[in-house]
């Protein structure tokens, strides 16, 4: 296929620019960010290849630097672990071991194990398994995706042809499915206890996002050259199905996103585009996507959806959210366990990072976040006042 | 055990059973885990378990088929590739094939057959899921001489010689015949032909000989006979498949090494079998071709080519079957949870945890528990179920006994060798007189002088077995609750203890060496010729005696400190399991244990895992025990029972950090001890 032919002639450092979550990663000062799946601490990798990991709960930032540590594409916090850090680095894959308790403010590069490959080089994606034990990394240039074991530093080649190498990869809460784009028409979904897959081919372009509902029945995904997000939909994961993915024949498109004229406080202004990344916070309610404009002077910009999950999947439009003036949004992540609704946060143009709380009463118990008791909601329906919907 | 066999049990019994678990592997306990029906007979509790023959009877039926299956492939690459002719390649392609339905050919892979089935069999007996790892080089040579590795190498060089004979009579030519006629080098015109020797023939034999013998070596040195378990669940065909370019480049490779040694032992040594067979067999030297132990004769490419060849295929498929076997028997199997016949009870897996059934079944039992708790909610319910007239939760109370067994067990395990490393460190060398065994029951891990009569009340015989994984769980488990204040970091050491110390690396294992050796003797050199027998037992006795008279000079000294690590880790992978299976169990047990059967376990749970964490961080506190694991460098040969302990490690505290996460701040009503109480705060703190 052209594009993949086209991603082998690119220098990595384009490479990683083309396929990287942020949405100018090449330009931007801030090119990869990651929440912490327990506590209040993120991480965040610099322009300059350095990350600095902020803690609500210390005035320390460690700074992490490596002689290896070069164009970071993305990075992962171990889950069920105090402080590990995995690094898509442009060589190979930084595993950082901090000390949380600790008030150093340069932790050694002794601390961080180099998990490296052959041919597997420039790392674009990284996944942690839920369950905390493995790590799976992707590279465009390797048909393989790789399954370490952090601990012993082995790995496992997970190989199929086709569609050359895998882009991007996400892992579903729920630890039993894992997505993964290639640069072709085309994306697999594996069935993370046997390790098989479900190869879905596109009809314009690749797959450029992807995310999971929090119980990993539905697949939401974007697909480069459409302005449309689609829905796929798995048969519910009981563990008895070995080696099958169980996915629907055919994913729906839920929503339209082309471009259209909206009123906002500021006059009138065209909204709409493809979508760059996309994030679905751990309850299952808000959805929030980068918008990249379709003409040249239209801006990206983050919207919010309000989603529902069961009984039928339903998708309203939320809101926009609206930086400083001139900021345009390069990242969008969640809060993986905020107690009161859901946590946005977007790393914007111009460096700064701000958090957008959205207040809600959930009206299904949270899957995904075992961090909160199953307190039973008594049987309301979700419309509760919200508090700060944009 | 192996004491134990030899004098209870028929003799054929113990035969094979003392392999595959470390004969000599001076670690800090002897590993006296059988795989045998021996511990059966000694144990005295004869449970029947038809599970092991039903289970592993298929995966070598099956592995072995598929190997036998997989030869003409590998024959007819064989055949096409020996018959290389680049500039004809019409003409050798046709001809390749037409050899391959020659009766010869068919012959040669029956016999073939033959070989793979016997390298299978060798496979079977020698496998070992706990890797025996020799702590010196001493210990290595031992375990080179020792009768069983040298029946183990001598079949393989018959073996290799055999396919090496095929691979001659496939390939045709000039190396097809140990015996050809020759005219007399005189040149008198009447002579009459006579049979020379074609050294080109015997070349290739010897080679395969050799090859048998270097990979029969190679098997023991790296440890060959273990069996890893993969990291990741994957159907049989895609391991294949997997594995399938790594195992080329390896026989490729290897037998680029093995020929080229080979080459160099023949230049110095080749005479001697020359003159042999052409005395014994009559046969006349040809003085018209070079003899091969020259360096002229040795730079024949052809000659050279061939015999690589004839390498590569040798050593693939014997590769290939010893590949198929590791990928049947360490496939997952699935252990009902509760019988729905009453014949079956035997196979259920809380019934598997708590016996002694062979090793392999149990580290499958491991497995499958492993599985289950983390993607099968039905079976987990099974697990929380209770009991129908009673209502006992006797299923999570076996599971979770012998989980805990396991994990108390490698608690004073570590205790036992952080003891001894304090020991060796306090006290240089303590005289050698001293180090004598005591005269106690040889074949049982020997912790008992070692851990403090504080910490193990209760085993005070001295023919318990404490040490073993396989001890009576009850006891284990007790001991595991029991609240342990840490007297093992206070300055009050037992002389008795401190003297005792570094007999956990030497002497308990030479005794164990001394053990097995004598007892096992006579049985093995009944299946021996006599003058091959009285060889190795004379050195070996001698390198006994040797070892003795130095104990602490050599030994200690050359031991490498890595190995003995790597020892008490060596079976750390059913640990490993039994962690991720309690800790998953009782994460899941949060919402779908509806009786609260887990509850009442939990304290014991935290206790022993939080116990086993201190434990766990003290020894990677201590000296020469290096914090990250080596490299591994993706080949064939598996070395992961080299990281275990960072493996270990690991899902320790991923095992922790899941039911601190799930539970939260229930914890906090859990009674544990003060200490413990602290821990887990840090946990929940995310902390630690």
């Amino acid at each position: 296929q052209l594009s993949v032919l086209l991603s082998l002639q690119l220098t990595s450092e384009d490479m990683i620019a083309a396929f990287s979550q942020a949405v100018d990663w090449a330009g931007c000062t801030v090119r990869a960010f990651a929440w912490h799946p327990h506590t209040n601490k993120f991480a965040v990798a610099l322009l300059d290849d350095s990350i600095r990991v902020y803690n609500s709960n210390s005035a320390t930032v460690p700074s992490l630097k490596h002689r290896l540590q070069r164009n970071v594409a993305a990075m992962a916090w171990k889950p069920l672990c105090a402080s590990i850090l995995a690094v898509a680095c442009q060589s190979c894959v930084l595993v950082w071991h901090l000390d949380p308790t600790s008030l150093s403010t340069r932790p050694s590069s002794g601390c961080a194990q180099v998990l490296s490959c052959p041919g597997h080089s420039p790392v674009t994606s990284l996944a942690w398994a839920p369950s905390g034990e493995r790590l799976l990394s992707a590279s465009p240039v390797d048909t393989a995706m790789l399954v370490w074991d952090v601990s012993t530093e082995t790995c496992v080649q997970l190989q199929w042809f086709g569609g050359g190498g895998v882009t991007y990869l996400a892992w579903s809460p729920d630890g039993s499915k894992v997505l993964a784009a290639t640069p072709s028409a085309v994306f697999r979904v594996w069935e993370a206890q046997m390790w098989t897959c479900e190869r879905w081919p596109t009809i314009r372009g690749r797959c450029q996002t992807g995310c999971w509902s929090p119980d990993g029945s539905r697949l939401l995904f974007t697909v480069l050259g459409e302005s449309v997000i689609y829905s796929l939909s798995f048969s519910e994961y009981r563990g008895e199905m070995q080696g099958q993915v169980g996915g629907s024949k055919t994913a729906s498109i839920v929503a339209d996103l082309s471009e259209t004229t909206f009123e906002t406080l500021y006059g009138e202004e065209r909204i709409g585009g493809e979508v760059h990344s996309m994030v679905w916070d751990p309850t299952g309610e808000r959805l929030a996507v980068i918008i990249r404009g379709e003409s040249p002077n239209s801006q990206p910009a983050v919207a919010v959806f309000r989603t529902r999950n069961s009984p039928v999947f339903e998708l309203l439009p939320c809101g926009f959210v609206r930086g400083e003036r001139g900021a345009r949004p390069q990242l969008i992540s969640f809060h993986p366990c905020f107690p009161q609704g859901a946590l946005l946060t977007v790393c914007w143009s111009s460096g700064k990072i701000s958090h957008i709380p959205f207040f809600f009463v959930g009206a299904l118990e949270p899957h995904a976040s075992p961090r909160r008791s199953p307190v039973p909601v008594l049987g309301s329906v979700r419309e509760q006042p919200l508090f700060s919907e944009l | 055990s192996i004491d134990r066999c030899a004098s209870s049990s028929p003799a054929g019994e113990c035969w094979w059973s003392v392999h595959g678990v470390g004969l000599v592997g001076p670690g800090p306990r002897s590993r006296s885990l059988p795989l045998s029906p021996c511990r059966h007979w000694a144990g005295g509790s004869r449970s029947p378990h038809a599970v092991s023959p039903q289970v592993l009877g298929w995966r070598v039926a099956a592995a072995i088929t598929w190997s036998v299956l997989l030869l003409p492939i590998c024959t007819a690459a064989f055949i096409i590739l020996s018959g290389l002719d680049p500039f004809h390649p019409v003409r050798w392609i046709s001809n390749s094939f037409n050899d391959l339905y020659t009766s010869y050919v068919i012959f040669c892979i029956f016999l073939m057959s033959m070989v793979i089935i016997i390298i299978s069999i060798f496979n079977i007996e020698f496998y070992a899921v706990v890797p025996s790892i020799p702590c010196s080089r001493l210990a290595l040579i031992g375990k080179i001489i020792h009768p069983q590795q040298v029946i183990h190498s001598f079949v393989h060089a018959i073996m290799g010689m055999l396919v090496t004979w095929c691979a001659t009579v496939m390939t045709k030519g000039r190396f097809q015949f140990l015996a050809v006629s020759c005219t007399p080098s005189e040149g008198l015109e009447d002579a009459v032909p006579q049979m020379c020797l074609n050294e080109y023939h015997l070349f290739f034999l010897l080679s395969g000989a050799f090859l048998g013998y270097s990979y029969s070596l190679f098997y023991l040195i790296n440890n060959m006979n273990y069996l890893p378990f993969p990291i990741i669940q994957q159907y049989k065909y895609l391991r294949f498949r997997r594995s399938l370019p790594l195992l080329i480049k390896h026989s490729c490779v290897e037998s680029l090494h093995f020929v080229r040694n080979f080459c160099v032992t023949y230049y110095f040594f080749g005479y001697i079998p020359k003159v042999w067979i052409c005395t014994t067999m009559d046969l006349h030297t040809d003085g018209k071709l070079h003899p091969l132990d020259t360096l002229s004769g040795l730079l024949d490419l052809s000659l050279f080519y061939h015999t690589w060849l004839s390498g590569v295929f040798l050593l693939m498929t014997w590769y290939i079957a010893w590949l198929l076997f590791k990928i049947y028997a360490t496939e997952s199997h699935h252990f009902p949870i509760q019988p729905t016949f009453a014949q079956e009870t035997d196979q259920c897996l809380p019934k598997i945890l708590n016996s002694n059934p062979p090793l392999l079944i149990k580290f499958l039992a491991l497995q499958d528990l492993m599985l289950l708790s983390q993607y099968s909610p039905v079976r987990r319910q099974e697990v929380f179920s209770l009991s129908q007239p009673g209502g006992h939760p006797h299923n999570w109370t076996a599971i979770s006994r012998e989980c805990l067994s396991l994990l108390s067990d490698l608690t004073q395990r570590l205790i036992a060798q952080q003891e001894a490393a304090a020991a060796a460190n306090g006290r240089a060398k303590p005289p050698v007189g001293e180090l004598k065994v005591p005269p106690q029951t040889p074949g049982i891990a020997s912790m008992s002088p070692l851990v403090k009569p504080s910490l193990m009340p209760v085993k005070t015989s001295p023919g318990s077995d404490v040490g073993s994984p396989f001890s009576s769980p009850a006891l284990n488990y007790k001991m595991g609750v029991v609240d342990i204040k840490s007297p093992w970091h206070g300055p009050v050491q037992s002389p008795h203890v401190m003297r005792r110390g570094p007999k956990l690396w030497t002497s308990v294992s030479d005794q164990q060496m001394n053990g097995s050796h004598h007892e096992s003797f006579p049985v093995l050199s009944a299946a021996r010729t006599g003058t091959e027998a009285v060889q190795p037992r004379f050195i070996y006795t001698w390198l006994q005696n040797k070892q003795e008279q130095c104990t602490q000079n050599i030994l200690v000294s050359s031991q490498h400190p890595e190995a003995s690590i790597q020892a008490v880790f060596s079976d750390a992978q059913m640990h490993i399991w039994a962690l991720e299976g309690l800790s998953h169990l009782v994460a899941a047990s949060f919402t779908e244990d509806q009786f609260g059967v887990v509850q009442t376990t939990l304290p014991a749970i935290l206790n022993t895992l939080l116990t086993l964490q201190e434990v766990v961080d003290r020894h990677f506190k201590l000296p020469h025990v290096s914090s990250k694991p080596p490299r591994i460098s993706g080949s064939l040969v598996d070395t992961s029972y080299k990281t275990l302990r960072f493996a270990l490690r690991a899902s320790l505290k991923t095992a922790l950090y899941r039911i601190t996460t799930v539970f939260g701040e229930h914890l906090n009503a859990v009674q544990v001890s003060t200490e413990h109480k602290k821990r887990l705060q840090q946990f929940l703190e995310y902390k630690e």
